[in-house]
Parts: C-alpha cells; sequence; structure tokens
C-alpha cells in the first residue's frame, strides 16, 4: 500500500514537472531589441496592394533610419480583422504600429483610450485637414494617412458607351435612360454581385453626395439622431435606387450568386456596362485584363440633379497603440509617411487609385484611365463630399444584409431603410451618443 | 443470385457517390492550383490552357518569407504535442471517473460536460495567458488546444473504459500490479482503439483550426498552415491560383498519413462505434 501512493506521488511530481518545463519554454521567446537597433512591428491587412505598400514604405524609412526596423506582419481584413484588431488593443497585444481604416471603423476602437494621439506632432501640419477629420476625436487625432483616397461610383464600359452613342450621365433620370439602351442593345446593364454582399452597399453609400448636396447638415442631425433614412425623403433615394434598377430588369441574370472577381470580369470584357463599386478595384482590373483597362472609365453616382459630385472614401490609416514600447520610433516613422517623398514611393510601389492626403503629394502621369476620371471631382470646387462613415460614426454592422434583401427584390426599399434605422440605433446605444 | 446482383449495384453506387463527393472536388483543387491568376479568376472547373503548377507551387512556398515552411514546422509540433497530452490526460481521467466512484464525481462529470457546453471567451483566456506569461507562445496555444479537446475526449475514454471487464483489474491487482502500472500495462493497451479515432478527430480538428491560432498566437513566425490561406485571400481580392495551390500543399500531410495510417484508422473508429 505505501508502495502504492508512492508511485502516484511520483506520477503526479513527473506531470508537474511536464506542465513547468512548458511553462517555463514559453518565457524564453519574444523581445524586440537587438544590440541597439530597434525593431517595431507593423500591422496590416492581407491586401496584396496594402502590403506592398506598407513593405515600400517600411524600406525606404529604414534606409534613412538604419537604426530602426520594421518587421511587417498580416492579418485578415473583414470583420474577422476588426475582431483581431479589437482583441489585441483591448488585451495590449498590439503591434507598434497598424494599419486600419478610417472613419466609424476607427471610431469603435474606443480611440481616446487605446491609441497613441499624435495631435500635436509637427508633422501632422502636413496632413490635409479632410484626413484629419476622419481620424480624430473631440480629444486627439489618431493617424498619418497610408494608400490614397477613393471615390464610391460607377465604373462603366466605355467601349459599349462608344458603340451605342451614349453620354456619361449627371443625373439619375440619364442613367435610367442609358440603362435602357444598354439593356436594349442586349448587354447587362447594371452589374451587382451579391456573393459578396458588401458590394451591394455601394449604390446606398456613394449616394450620399446627393444627400448632403440638397441638406448640408444631414451627417451631424444623423449623429443627433434627429433624421433617419427611412423618414427622408432625400436620403431613402439611395435604397430607392437599389429597388429601381431590380425592379427594371437591369441586372445580370446570375447577380445573387457572383462574386466581385465575376463582376470586374464582366464588366471588363463588355458582358456588362455598369458596375457600382470603390475605385480601387481598378487596380485589380489593370493587374487582371490589362488589354482592357483603357475601356473602363468611372463616373459618380447621378443623383436627382442638378448638382453632380462624388461620394469619396479617405485613406487607411497607421495607428499605434497608446501603449507602444517605442513612441518617439513610431512617431518618427509616422512623420517620414507624412512627407511627399513617402507618397512617391508609395505611387512608385503600387501605383495610385485616388488622390493622397498629404499636401504637396501629385499622382504619378500614367494613372489608369478610370483614376483619371476621378481627378476632375477632386479638381472642382464643392465636386467631393466624404462619405458618411467619415462624418458621422452611426454605421450599422447589417448594412450589406439589408442592401441585399433590397437589391434582389426581397424588401422594399421602405422596409429596408427602415430596418436599417433599427440596426443603426443598437451601435450607436453602444457608442453611447446622446438623443438614442 | 438475385441478391448478388442486388450487392454488386449498391456497392458501385458507393464507389460513384464517394468518386462524385471526394474526387470532383479534389479535380478542381488541383485544376485551379495549375492555373494562371487571369484564368483562375473565373473559377471554372475546366482543363487550364497554361500549365502553372509549378510556377505556383514555388511562388507559394517563398510568399511572405517563407512563411508555409515555419507553418508546417509550427502546425506539425502544435498537432503532435497537443494530440499526445490530449490522449495521455484524457484516458487517465476517463479511466479514474469510471473505475472509481466518489462522491466527486458528479462535480467533475459537470466541469466536463460545461467544456463542451460553454463556449470559449478569447479576451478572459487572453488575460490568463498573460498572468501565466504564456500568451503568444507555441506552449501557451497547446495547451489552449489540449483545453479545448478533453472534454470531448473524456467522454469517449469514458465510455468506452465502461465495456472493459473489471475482472480484468481484479486479476492485475491480485498479481501485485499497483494503480499506475494497471493503468499503463494492462488498461491502455487496451484502448487502442478508442485512441485511435480521438488522435483522428482531434488531430484534425488541431490541425484544421483557425481561430485559435488567429487570436493567442499571433505573429508571422508564429503561423499555422491555416493561416497561410490568408496570404492569398483578402477581402478585395483573392488569388484563386494560389489560394488553391496552397489549399493543396497543406492537403497533402494529411491525406499521406491517411493512407498510412488506412488500416488502424478504420480498425479503430469501427470497434469504437460498435463498442462505445
Amino acid at each position: 500500500m505505501n508502495a502504492f501512493k508512492k508511485r502516484s506521488k511520483l506520477m503526479a511530481a513527473l506531470v508537474t514537472g511536464a506542465a513547468i518545463s512548458l511553462t517555463i519554454a514559453g518565457c524564453s521567446t519574444g523581445g524586440a531589441t537587438t544590440d541597439g537597433k530597434v525593431e517595431l512591428s507593423l500591422l496590416v491587412d492581407n491586401t496584396d496592394a496594402n502590403i506592398a505598400t506598407v513593405e515600400a514604405l517600411a524600406e525606404a524609412f529604414t534606409a534613412q533610419n538604419p537604426d530602426i526596423e520594421i518587421d511587417v506582419q498580416t492579418r485578415p481584413g473583414g470583420e474577422e480583422g476588426d475582431n483581431l484588431i479589437k482583441t489585441r488593443l483591448a488585451t495590449g497585444e498590439m503591434t507598434d504600429l497598424f494599419w486600419y481604416n478610417s472613419g466609424s471603423l476607427m471610431q469603435a476602437l474606443n480611440p481616446d483610450q487605446t491609441l497613441l494621439n499624435i495631435a500635436d506632432e509637427p508633422f501632422m501640419d502636413t496632413v490635409t485637414s479632410t484626413f484629419i477629420d476622419g481620424v480624430s476625436t473631440p480629444n486627439g487625432v489618431y493617424a498619418v494617412p497610408a494608400g490614397t483616397g477613393m471615390g464610391g461610383g460607377i465604373l462603366y464600359n466605355e467601349a459599349i458607351y462608344a458603340e451605342l452613342g451614349l453620354e456619361v450621365p449627371v443625373t439619375w433620370d440619364e442613367f435610367m435612360d442609358n440603362n435602357e439602351a444598354i439593356s436594349n442593345a442586349g448587354y447587362d446593364a447594371v452589374i451587382q454581385t451579391y456573393t459578396d454582399a458588401w458590394t451591394s452597399q455601394l449604390f446606398v453609400l456613394g449616394d450620399f453626395y446627393n444627400v448632403l448636396a440638397e441638406e448640408p447638415n444631414w451627417a451631424d442631425d444623423y449623429t443627433a439622431n434627429k433624421v433617419n433614412y427611412a423618414d427622408d425623403d432625400v436620403a431613402i433615394r439611395g435604397f430607392e435606387r437599389l429597388q429601381e434598377v431590380y425592379e427594371a430588369g437591369y441586372l445580370n441574370e446570375d447577380f445573387a450568386s457572383s462574386t466581385l472577381d465575376d463582376g470586374l470580369r464582366m464588366l471588363a470584357q463588355g458582358e456588362g456596362a455598369h458596375y457600382p463599386m470603390l475605385s480601387f478595384a481598378v487596380s485589380t482590373i489593370v493587374e487582371l485584363y490589362p488589354d482592357q483597362a483603357d475601356d473602363i472609365g468611372f463616373f459618380a453616382q447621378p443623383g436627382d440633379g442638378p448638382s453632380n459630385g462624388l461620394t469619396t472614401w479617405l485613406a487607411n490609416g497607421i495607428y499605434a497603440p497608446a501603449d507602444t514600447e517605442h513612441p518617439d520610433e513610431v512617431k518618427s516613422f509616422m512623420a517620414f509617411i507624412a512627407t511627399v517623398e513617402a507618397c512617391d514611393v508609395q505611387s512608385d510601389a503600387v501605383g495610385a487609385t485616388g488622390p493622397y492626403f498629404i499636401e504637396g503629394c501629385v499622382l504619378p502621369d500614367d494613372v489608369p484611365n478610370a483614376t483619371a476620371d476621378l481627378l476632375p471631382y477632386f479638381e472642382t470646387e464643392g465636386g467631393t463630399a466624404a462619405a458618411l462613415e467619415f462624418l458621422s460614426p452611426v454605421k450599422g454592422p447589417s448594412l450589406p444584409q439589408i442592401t441585399v434583401e433590397v437589391g434582389s427584390g426581397i424588401r422594399s426599399a421602405a422596409e429596408g431603410a427602415s430596418l436599417y434605422d433599427q440596426d443603426v440605433t443598437k451601435q450607436a446605444q453602444q457608442l453611447g451618443l446622446e438623443g438614442w | 443470385m438475385k441478391r448478388r446482383t442486388r450487392s454488386i449495384l449498391t456497392g458501385t453506387l458507393a464507389i460513384i457517390a464517394s468518386v462524385i463527393v471526394f474526387l470532383v472536388p479534389f479535380t478542381f483543387i488541383l485544376m485551379t492550383a495549375s492555373k494562371t491568376r487571369q484564368e483562375s479568376a473565373a473559377l471554372q472547373f475546366s482543363w487550364p490552357e497554361q500549365f502553372a503548377l509549378f510556377e505556383n507551387i514555388v511562388e507559394v512556398i517563398q510568399t511572405r518569407d517563407f512563411m508555409l515552411i515555419t507553418a508546417f514546422i509550427n502546425s506539425t509540433v502544435l498537432t503532435v504535442a497537443s494530440v499526445t497530452l490530449m490522449v495521455l490526460f484524457s484516458a487517465m481521467v476517463g479511466w479514474v471517473l469510471q473505475r472509481r466512484q466518489s462522491r466527486w464525481n458528479p462535480a467533475i462529470n459537470l466541469m466536463v460536460l460545461a467544456g463542451l457546453i460553454i463556449p470559449p471567451a478569447v479576451v478572459p483566456t487572453i488575460w490568463v495567458l498573460q498572468g501565466l506569461e504564456l500568451f503568444g507562445t507555441l506552449p501557451g496555444l497547446i495547451l489552449i488546444e489540449v483545453t479545448f479537446g478533453l472534454s470531448f475526449s473524456v467522454l469517449m475514454f469514458r465510455a468506452f473504459i465502461a465495456a472493459i471487464p473489471r475482472e480484468l483489474d481484479e486479476a492485475a491487482t491480485i498479481d501485485g500490479a499497483g494503480p499506475i502500472r494497471l493503468f499503463f500495462q494492462v488498461a491502455f493497451p487496451l484502448l487502442r482503439s478508442v485512441i485511435v479515432t480521438v488522435i483522428v478527430v482531434q488531430a484534425v480538428f488541431v490541425f484544421n483550426d483557425f481561430q485559435n491560432p488567429l487570436y493567442f498566437l499571433p505573429g508571422d513566425e508564429n503561423a499555422t498552415v491555416q493561416l497561410t490561406l490568408y496570404n492569398f485571400q483578402s477581402q478585395f481580392d483573392t488569388q484563386w491560383n494560389l489560394l488553391f495551390t496552397n489549399i493543396l500543399l497543406i492537403t497533402i500531410p494529411p491525406l499521406v498519413m491517411y493512407i498510412f495510417f488506412q488500416r488502424q484508422i478504420v480498425a479503430g473508429m469501427t470497434s469504437g462505434a460498435v463498442k462505445g
């Protein structure tokens, strides 16, 4: 009986020993500094262009500052990426720098507590105020712009336009007339790709210039819960446009099962004429269909007139967590990004698909056709307006699903709009906004 | 005679069904992996016009500083270590729970069931790991995988052990075996079939796990094979040819394992099913 006990004690000791050795092995990894050099980690989402941008910036920066090296790491995009960023910020395990969206997604990170405030840094002087508005709270500014801005509007096939003798529409009625003509000629007038649900939101989000044109205070009123989509005759037009193109039968036949890749292919190969999309997709077209890229143009989403302008998306930002171990090095990297030189590095690395948000930066001459179409809007006074998500922190998570329903005729525009109003209520209450 | 034709018929049907279910998707993976990026974007079930499998494999392996190689090493260590610990611990827990009745048993059973029912929360788990200084290390992730797999394995072992006659233990005890020896030399070999089942199920689970490595083991040098898929698939653009090449490459090790251990696996699964 005694031997029996001894043995089980021995076993217990063995098991404990194994557990402890695991723990010790765990401690030996980690540590970022090696012989006077500082290594900063930078987390970027896994979009090719973004990785290439960051790697080019890191290389150029290290060439100037040999003591600081940048280790680029990647993460998934979309909702998975949002969760990952929030988790890592909440647990204090964030990389020294990270790439993330500006606007309402950044507001959801609880920036005043989790992010490094760079409001008073001198390098912020060259960053345009449009961008600063999109990455600040009343208490601070949190990012420098990386990459270029985008426009949300309609990519169109110029070859089809030329064949049918059509002109770029500036009002919704002209757009629908064009659709009629294109449809009669046997092409798909409007391409929709609801397998990638986010692509369905463009008619609603891209319509925001038209909303602001008629009601300039709409975004602030929306944040204060004074207006909403369902009861506002102007704002609901975005949902109605989605319903109209569906009911008129202008969509490609397999819109419910198509993906973004399918949509770009149909557009490039001339099966369809219009594709509501963000202008960044131009770079995919240039890569996949270099021969047809010159046929693809871009125009802002037409409204009910008379003004016509572009809804724009700000560039992404490079942020740092408040608890970074190397605040000075992080700031010197941010200072580098906020220079004209950094813009040129980015243009060389991935080309430009929209304007930069650093003063003095110019686009290269050889931008794709569709990107060139964007520029006149930016050069016109009042030709652009930031998308709602950069003017108001209120954005409901279910918009893609709702726009898919409206765009497939499952729900009417009015029902969709009021459902979305309910959806944002939850978000606004979580953010603790006044008036909700 | 009639019966024989019928059994041949059902056999043929079963073979055709499994060809459709298993080989068709695999062919699709292989064909897409052999295409150029442009051709693969159409996602069609067609023979590649340009055969680019070799170039794709080279590119996939070289991506992000040979991340796939690191990932294979990490995944292998992770899978082997966590499955070994899981089998060892759950067999011991299952044995004690089944053989030794005590007033703790209901409480322990409740905890085991709770492990199956209650979903793990990410942030508090990270806090615990940080407290133990295990966060972001492979041993930390191994312990997490072991914890999440333990409940299921304990239930499997307990059910199986119930079918082992107590007379065996008694005979062994009379012959002078202590409890440790009784477990490791008498009982453990008898558990072979259920061990194989647990190994197969949990190895597939751990090898395929995406969520846990993503949250608990950040950093490129810590990637596991499932995370490498995200090198080629992003929210806005996906390189389908490279994605499918990657899928092909990371499907091969489990496939090879299956071919080698097929007999043990099938035997283990079926005997486990009948007796359990």
